[in-house]
């Protein structure tokens, strides 16, 4: 009886749009899905050639074309990789056909050409966005180990922090303005080694999907952009694994059909022991344990052709033991666990849902035992969730779109010091948010989104309302036009350090820490001069305002009421993205550039000497790259052997210059030299340039008859640029001496992987 | 098109020449450093200015020759009528040769706490320097303090101090000052830091802690908190003085910013803010302390 009062109410809210002659038509409505593996392919391009009328795969590889007047058409459906599917259908009135649609993956023929639609990549391209393949990040010559985050540092918009942080910077923001989403669960700390990787295995994922800013509706939370990554599904056809052997860590991924649907898990772990114990011989100084471990899996259950369902999770920490001196001991243990459950369930061919529970941990567990006194510290952070998200299409002009999320977050924070309590903080807070969206579609060449989203943080009792516009023009079949706007909050704050991200804490907004809101603008251009090319441009202007972070110069925040931890701001940044990419054929790749400014202005910070209490100058963060140009290739050279390169170039990060010095006499409490530093503007001097090439050759083969092999051989920075990541200043010589400390020398890798 | 022209070449000016964030020039200040300490005679004042970093640097170079320096006593807060004026001179080494930089109060005075001081200071061609610092409350440690005690043992030192009056919490700085330093005393993590070929033993005398809140410490019901003081900032075996400073707001802002003007924060590496300052045409400090000292043996365990 519930159930009929909710589809009443939802047919009702939503049968505005609906008008009577769509009993005189018809629709096509399924999934998209890999032929041989059975995934469901997200973004992929459905459309009905004779009528121009198409639609793309949402987020769940399912699509919907409705209206359709009833006649004998010819479906195409495209995706980047795969060859077009092509099939005649006829419709008569009231048909509500559901085709499944299979699409071979390409073969590896050389000369081979790929037929697109125009049509192609159409939500990919969708202002703001930008996606990598998952089988690019594998050929990326990287540091040790493929990593999804260091895939997307090579897209114009998004920086590095350096060659030893994986963190994203986007569109001039930090990492905690990225909402990063595993299968839709919300990760806190994706990375391992203090930063240096990311923690997804590319082997467990299937989509990357980046909203490097104008994101829609359907997300929320943060400031600049959304990083969406989805776990495979699993095989739905034949079992099969791979094994891959690397330098810093190796894997192992098994995925396959069962009774009722499909199964995927990888396990990944770093494979230092070896050297750390060559190191040990010569070298006092070595952790005597030092490693990460990751565990990803998903399960599908097919209840039934209108109801999916699937339990993903993933585990993963890093644990590190360093005894670095006679009685002094550091240990470390932090990682991150999700869990989800989602349910599909397809009402009919025009109203979709997906519902999903979400749980989340993020923890960090450091202990410092230094001269007989303990230091440790118990952080962490509980986020449970739900979600329902219902996409209704009333006609073949307006897709609706509404949903809801829902939940609570704990976050913890102890410190022991001398095994006495020293600081306790536990937050827990409610959030909830609701959404409203409409994709209209008035012509064939224009598309407007409109939609809203109303977030709640109990913390502060702040409710905030978010508009979101888009719009898109498309002057002839090759050019799209768009423009973006957004209002965007983020309750969120990370307190972290970009050389070193093992000790990350997140404290919320509350009563006299109001949350940070952004006003996004995006203009830009999708094209395709030629075949198989794209040309995009976009220019994004965005403020940030009530900025709140960990004041940096608080020494201890024991007592001290929880508004005065930290220090309030705002910035900007603006710039223009320029992409352009070769997609098909044996030599594929892209070349990006940014040219990018960024500005942060906080209270009583930056300004200059003769006036302490002015208000604060602007100033760039050290991330800031006024110029970034990426070049990606990758050349087929033969059936067996593949070469990939990846060329960085960036105008050098900001520092700061020290201008003068001076040296106290008496420093009555300590018995250390105390040489002070007088310097001008923040970071108004620029470190040499960065740029760095890096290559990798790929060589299929068979492993003894029993599956595909490959062997990688990757060098990263060839001609071993000492670029440099910062000065240190050495006060033991007089004058002071400036010391480099560079990033990556050359470093040669080499993996395997076989395929079974 | 001449329009197009001239903002393409204003766009390429943009991007290519004008640098919209330009980096200062050096700039001399004066520097000033004075701390009173509550219940103790004035202190000598140092007065000098900063060198450009590209330069040697000594405190002998730079410091001010002549100046006329003074401490006032202000009857009440900052805004407040001087009550006492104190004078300062010159000083002047063991072998009575002026040292520059360095002033000596002539008149003889203790500082008097939770009072308001004023520092000025003129220098021809300069502007007038001025700050003010009010000192914190006199303070006696409480409790029994053994005469010795076993280095890492479960008996630690533990040092009664009262709670702060007002709103304001106090902050603290630790100091352990080692009176029998030898190489054969360091306790064991020092020992394995110090290089005697880099090193200098006496970097080791006098280690102190970084600034810690009050707010770290349960109040005992007497109104006084607990410290239990770590092992880690005794860095000799043998007779130890053991100093908690309770510092002023000016101390407190001199000395968390330059704890991270080159690293260590939420800072990023290479971003290298200036301290806080309180002074008025100058740099440096005149902040206050409240200081009370007790001592005990610490004793080397068994097996070490």
């Amino acid at each position: 009886m519930r159930y009929k009062m909710f589809m009443g109410f939802v047919v009702l809210f939503l049968g505005c749009w609906t008008n009577y002659a769509q009993s005189q038509t018809a629709s096509i409505s399924g999934y998209i899905t890999d032929s041989e593996t059975g995934e469901t392919l997200i973004g992929a391009n459905i459309a009905l050639i004779e009528i121009n009328k198409g639609a793309s795969s949402n987020t769940l590889g399912f699509y919907s074309i409705v209206n359709i007047q009833p006649g004998t058409y010819t479906l195409v459906c495209s995706y980047v990789g795969y060859d077009s599917f092509r099939k005649e259908v006829t419709l008569n009135p009231g048909d509500a056909l559901r085709i499944e649609v299979e699409l071979n993956p390409q073969g590896l023929l050389l000369d081979e050409v790929v037929v697109t639609s125009e049509l192609e990549e159409e939500a990919r391209k969708d202002i703001g966005s930008a996606q990598i393949s998952t089988q690019l990040i594998k050929d990326l010559p990287t540091v040790f180990e493929a990593d999804v985050f260091r895939s997307l540092q090579l897209l114009p918009g998004v920086k590095a922090a350096s060659d030893f942080s994986s963190g994203l910077y986007i569109r001039g923001g930090g990492p905690d303005q990225t909402l990063i989403l595993l299968d839709r669960t919300t990760v806190y700390n994706p990375s391992h080694f203090f930063g240096f990787f990311s923690t997804f295995n590319p082997d467990a994922i299937k989509d990357v999907q980046l909203f490097k800013g104008g994101y829609p509706a359907e997300f929320g939370g943060r400031l600049g952009s959304v990083l969406s990554i989805y776990n495979k599904d699993g095989n739905r056809n034949t079992t099969e694994g791979s094994v891959t052997v690397g330098m810093l860590a190796s894997r192992a991924s098994i995925e396959g059909p069962y009774k009722y649907g499909s199964y995927n898990f990888a396990i990944r772990r770093s494979t230092l022991e070896p050297l750390l114990a060559a190191l040990r011989q010569n070298n006092d100084n070595i952790p005597s344990s030092f490693y990460f471990l990751d565990l990803n899996g998903k399960i599908n259950f097919d209840a039934g052709q209108n109801d999916k369902f699937n339990l993903s999770f993933y585990s993963g920490n890093d644990v590190v033991n360093f005894p670095f001196a006679d009685d002094a001991d550091f240990n470390l243990n932090y990682g991150n666990q999700t869990l989800s459950s989602n349910w599909t369930h397809i009402f009919n061919e025009r109203l979709f849902s997906n519902f999903v529970v979400t749980g989340a941990r993020y923890f960090n567990f450091p202990e410092l035992e230094f001269g007989g006194t303990p230091f440790e510290r118990e952080n962490n952070i509980w986020d449970f969730s739900v979600k329902g998200d219902l996409e209704y299409l009333p006609n073949d002009k307006h897709t609706v779109e509404t949903g809801t999320w829902l939940g609570v977050m704990t976050l913890k924070l102890e410190d022991r010091f001398d095994n006495q309590d020293s600081f306790s903080s536990r937050i827990h807070a409610r959030y909830g948010s609701w959404y409203l969206q409409d994709t209209w579609r008035p012509s064939e060449r224009w598309k407007f989104v409109g939609g809203a989203r109303l977030n709640y943080f109990s913390d502060g009792d702040y409710l905030r309302l978010e508009p979101r516009v888009s719009a898109e023009f498309k002057p002839t079949d090759r050019i799209r036009l768009q423009a973006a706007y957004g209002r965007y909050n983020q309750f969120l704050t990370l307190i972290t350090n970009e050389a070193f991200s093992g000790f990350d804490v997140w404290l919320t907004s509350d009563e006299g820490v109001p949350p940070a809101y952004s006003d996004q603008f995006v203009i830009g251009t999708k094209t395709k001069p030629f075949t198989g090319y794209g040309f995009d441009v976009e220019l994004y202007y965005r403020t940030m305002n009530d900025l709140f972070e960990l004041d940096p110069f608080l020494p201890d925040a024991a007592g001290l009421p929880y508004d005065q931890i930290f220090r309030f701001g705002t910035g900007d940044a603006y710039g223009a993205e320029f992409f352009f990419e070769k997609q098909t054929g044996r030599f594929t790749g892209f070349i990006g550039y940014t040219l990018a400014y960024t500005w942060r202005k906080f209270l009583l910070y930056n300004n200059s000497i003769g006036d302490p209490d002015g208000g604060g100058r602007s100033f760039p963060p050290k991330y800031d790259r006024l110029n970034d140009i990426n070049v990606v290739g990758s050349y087929r050279l033969s059936k067996k052997w593949k070469a990939t390169v990846s060329f960085n170039y960036a105008t050098g990060q900001a520092y700061t210059e020290p201008l003068g010095r001076y040296q106290l006499q008496d420093p009555v409490w300590t018995g250390e030299d105390f040489d002070v530093l007088t310097t001008g503007r923040i970071n108004a001097s620029r470190l040499p340039d960065y740029h760095r090439l890096d290559i990798a050759f790929s060589r299929y083969a068979t492993f003894f008859g029993m599956g595909s092999a490959e062997w990688q051989f990757q060098i990263v920075n060839v001609y071993s640029r000492r670029n440099v990541w910062f000065y240190l200043f050495d006060f033991e010589d007089n004058p002071i001496t400036r010391n480099e400390v560079n990033l990556l020398p050359i470093l040669p890798t080499v993996s395997y992987t076989v395929n079974f | 098109m001449r329009i197009l022209n001239l903002f393409v070449l204003f766009l390429a000016a943009t991007i290519a020449g004008c640098d919209l964030y330009p980096q200062d020039d050096y700039e001399e200040f004066v520097v000033v450093e004075a701390y009173l300490v509550t219940d103790r005679a004035l202190p000598l004042i140092f007065v000098s200015t900063t060198a450009p970093v590209t330069e040697e640097y000594s405190f002998e170079n730079t410091g001010i020759p002549t100046a006329d320096v003074r401490i006032h006593l202000m009857t009440g807060d900052e805004n407040s009528a001087i009550e006492q004026t104190f004078t300062y001179e010159i000083g002047m080494d063991n072998v009575n040769q002026r040292i520059n930089g360095v002033f000596a109060a002539v008149d003889a005075h203790d500082v008097l706490p939770m009072r308001t001081y004023q520092i000025d200071i003129r220098i021809d061609g300069r502007e007038q320097i001025t700050g003010f610092t009010t000192t914190p409350n006199r303070f006696q440690s409480t409790g029994v303090v053994p005469d010795n005690v076993v280095y890492q043992s479960e008996e630690q030192i533990e040092v009664g101090i009262p709670r702060s009056t007002g709103d304001r919490q106090n902050f603290f700085i630790f100091t352990t000052i080692s009176l029998e330093p030898s190489e054969e005393q360091l306790t064991p993590i020092y020992a394995d830091f110090f290089d005697p070929d880099e090193d200098e033993l006496d970097e080791f005398i006098k280690t102190s802690s970084g600034i810690v809140n009050e707010g770290n410490f349960e109040l005992n019901p007497d109104g006084t908190i607990t410290l239990v003081y770590p092992w880690i900032a005794v860095a000799f075996y043998g007779e130890n003085q053991i100093v908690t400073n309770i510092i002023d707001d000016n101390l407190f802002d001199f000395v968390r910013s330059e704890s991270v003007q080159l690293g260590g924060s939420t800072l990023s590496p290479g971003e290298i803010p200036n301290l806080i300052y309180r002074l008025d045409n100058a740099i440096g400090v005149f902040g206050s302390i409240a200081a009370d000292t007790i001592q005990t043996n610490v004793l080397r365990p068994e097996g070490f």
